[in-house]
């Protein structure tokens, strides 16, 4: 599809297209506006901002990874195979979408905490308590960042359509080489484009992360909860992590649109 | 969709908009807001309760009740949020309020006070002294952005702290769900809590805080009054917050 340049375009969809960038813009330029330029560099080089940063880099990189390796078969199997209950498994993926964070949270702990349903046995059996540890944050941001990736890729594979693996499959390609060879390479740039979704709502993770993983500088706390403690003791400092929050995740997600989501 | 739908869209969604910030905040008939340290959720009602009793039948007075971390709470009146009394344990708060551009009106201190003690959960293994600088437990305490961390550095100095809560509540509900092993927790809470108990046998030990209150409106000032009066005082005291500190 190419563009039709401004002039064409109907002004109505414009203007209202404006207001809806107007929207996204106004708060990220206000926050660049009341931004301690002056204090910055000291601001940004402190210890606390520095392991925030870290904590975070670490936490949602490890969660992007295991989201591309947990997420590409289950949307692999939502899109191509006739699950009994595909419908309930679909819902059961959006859920973490819906779900404010901190029940999220509070779920995970009921679930994976060393009392949990699940975790008392993790606890018993391997010593292995996920609350309060960095793996703990890397689970809640996992399960946060998920339902974004799943639903970019299985939408891709739905509209990509089965013929060419159908081709692929009656010249002889058994059903593994088709994925290899066929499905997985057409399917990179939703892969691309669903894990920088995923990625970018890890960085971003708060509620569940404060719940399940609780706050420790260096271990758990990443630069949303930094910024949230800051915010109510130190309101330049919690700007300048926001403003580091901000440049990471433009960094990586300004490439990344240009080279996945390809806008023509 | 057709053009002219796409526009009535719009329309609507602006009108809509508009709308609902006009059914915001009605300052005449919205209840008294009154804000209060997480630590005071229960006295509080107590005391709402006690001073609504005390009005003449004609003055219906609708009160609603926010409990939150102390520095939250003042992060929210900084906003501009609209409250009508501030209860906290750190009467230092005010000084920032006021520096912030709130006007404060009617103020009492020395309401009750409240130390720390370490708990655990109540059917968790018997812990002692030593435990709680033992890095293989699981100890929790409050942020030392809020008063009751500022205190707990000033009692314990440097612990290993597993995780720094944004609330006194918060400690108390990570022990409650035996999430962790031990806690430094106010007194109050601990005794109100059936979940857990002391550690080891604690004396009410100073640093410890005294709770204050301001008033942010006019309509405020009557309940912030009556926490000075002596029917406050001693359901502070029945709550476990005694009116002269522990030595």
């Amino acid at each position: 599809m190419t563009g039709t340049g401004l002039r064409g375009a109907p002004r109505s969809v414009v203007a209202v297209a404006a207001a809806a960038v107007l929207l996204l813009a106004l708060p990220v330029l206000a926050l660049v506006q009341r931004a301690p330029w002056s204090g910055l560099s000291s601001l940004l080089t402190r210890r606390e901002v520095v392991d925030a940063l870290g904590v975070s880099l670490v936490v949602s990189l490890l969660a992007a990874g295991i989201v591309l390796v947990l997420g590409t078969p289950l949307a692999w199997v939502l899109a191509r195979v006739d699950l009994p209950l595909r419908r309930l498994v679909r819902a059961l993926v959006l859920l973490p979408m819906v779900l404010p964070p901190v029940v999220g949270g509070t779920a995970l702990l009921f679930a994976l905490g060393r009392r949990g349903l699940f975790g008392q046995w993790l606890d018993r059996w391997f010593d292995l308590t996920l609350p309060f540890t960095t793996a703990g944050a890397v689970v809640a941001a996992t399960f946060v960042a998920l339902p974004f990736y799943v639903v970019t890729v299985e939408g891709a594979l739905r509209t990509s359509g089965e013929d060419l693996e159908q081709v692929a499959s009656t010249l002889g390609a058994g059903p593994v080489a088709v994925l290899r060879r066929i499905t997985l390479p057409r399917l990179l740039p939703a892969i691309g484009a669903g894990l920088a979704l995923a990625w970018a709502r890890a960085l971003g993770e708060f509620g569940a992360t404060i719940t399940f993983a609780g706050n420790l500088p260096g271990r758990t706390r990443t630069l949303p909860l930094a910024t949230f403690q800051a915010l109510e003791s130190d309101p330049e400092a919690a700007i300048a992590l926001s403003l580091v929050l901000l440049a990471v995740s433009l960094a990586v997600l300004i490439p990344t649109r240009d080279r996945w989501l390809p806008t023509r | 969709m057709r053009p002219g739908t796409f526009v009535l869209l719009v329309a609507v969604t602006v009108g809509l908009v508009i709308w609902l910030t006009t059914i915001a905040p009605d300052d005449n008939s919205r209840p008294l807001r009154i804000l209060v340290a997480s630590s005071l959720s229960e006295v509080a009602s107590d005391l709402i309760d006690a001073w609504t009793e005390t009005l003449s039948s004609e003055q219906t007075v609708s009160v609603e009740l926010i409990a939150g971390g102390s520095n939250h709470l003042v992060a929210q009146l900084r906003d501009g949020a609209p409250a009508d009394a501030f209860l906290t344990a750190d009467p230092d708060l005010f000084d920032d309020l006021a520096a912030a551009g709130v006007a404060l009106g009617r103020q009492e201190t020395g309401l009750g006070h409240n130390h720390l003690v370490v708990a655990q959960p109540a059917h968790g293994p018997t812990r002692s002294p030593i435990d709680l600088r033992d890095p293989s437990l699981v100890l929790v305490a409050c942020a030392p952005e809020v008063p009751c961390g500022g205190t707990t550095v000033a009692r314990f100095g440097d612990l290993p702290v597993d995780s720094f809560e944004a609330s006194a509540r918060a400690v108390v509900t990570r022990l409650a769900l035996d999430e962790a092993d031990l806690g430094v927790a106010y007194a109050t809470d601990v005794s109100s809590h059936p979940g857990l108990v002391p550690a080891w046998p604690q004396e009410p030990i100073c640093p410890c805080v005294s709770y204050a209150a301001v008033a942010l409106s006019t309509a405020g000032t009557p309940f912030v009054a009556f926490l000075a009066d002596d029917r406050a005082q001693s359901i502070l005291t029945i709550h476990g917050f005694p009116v002269e500190p522990p030595q």
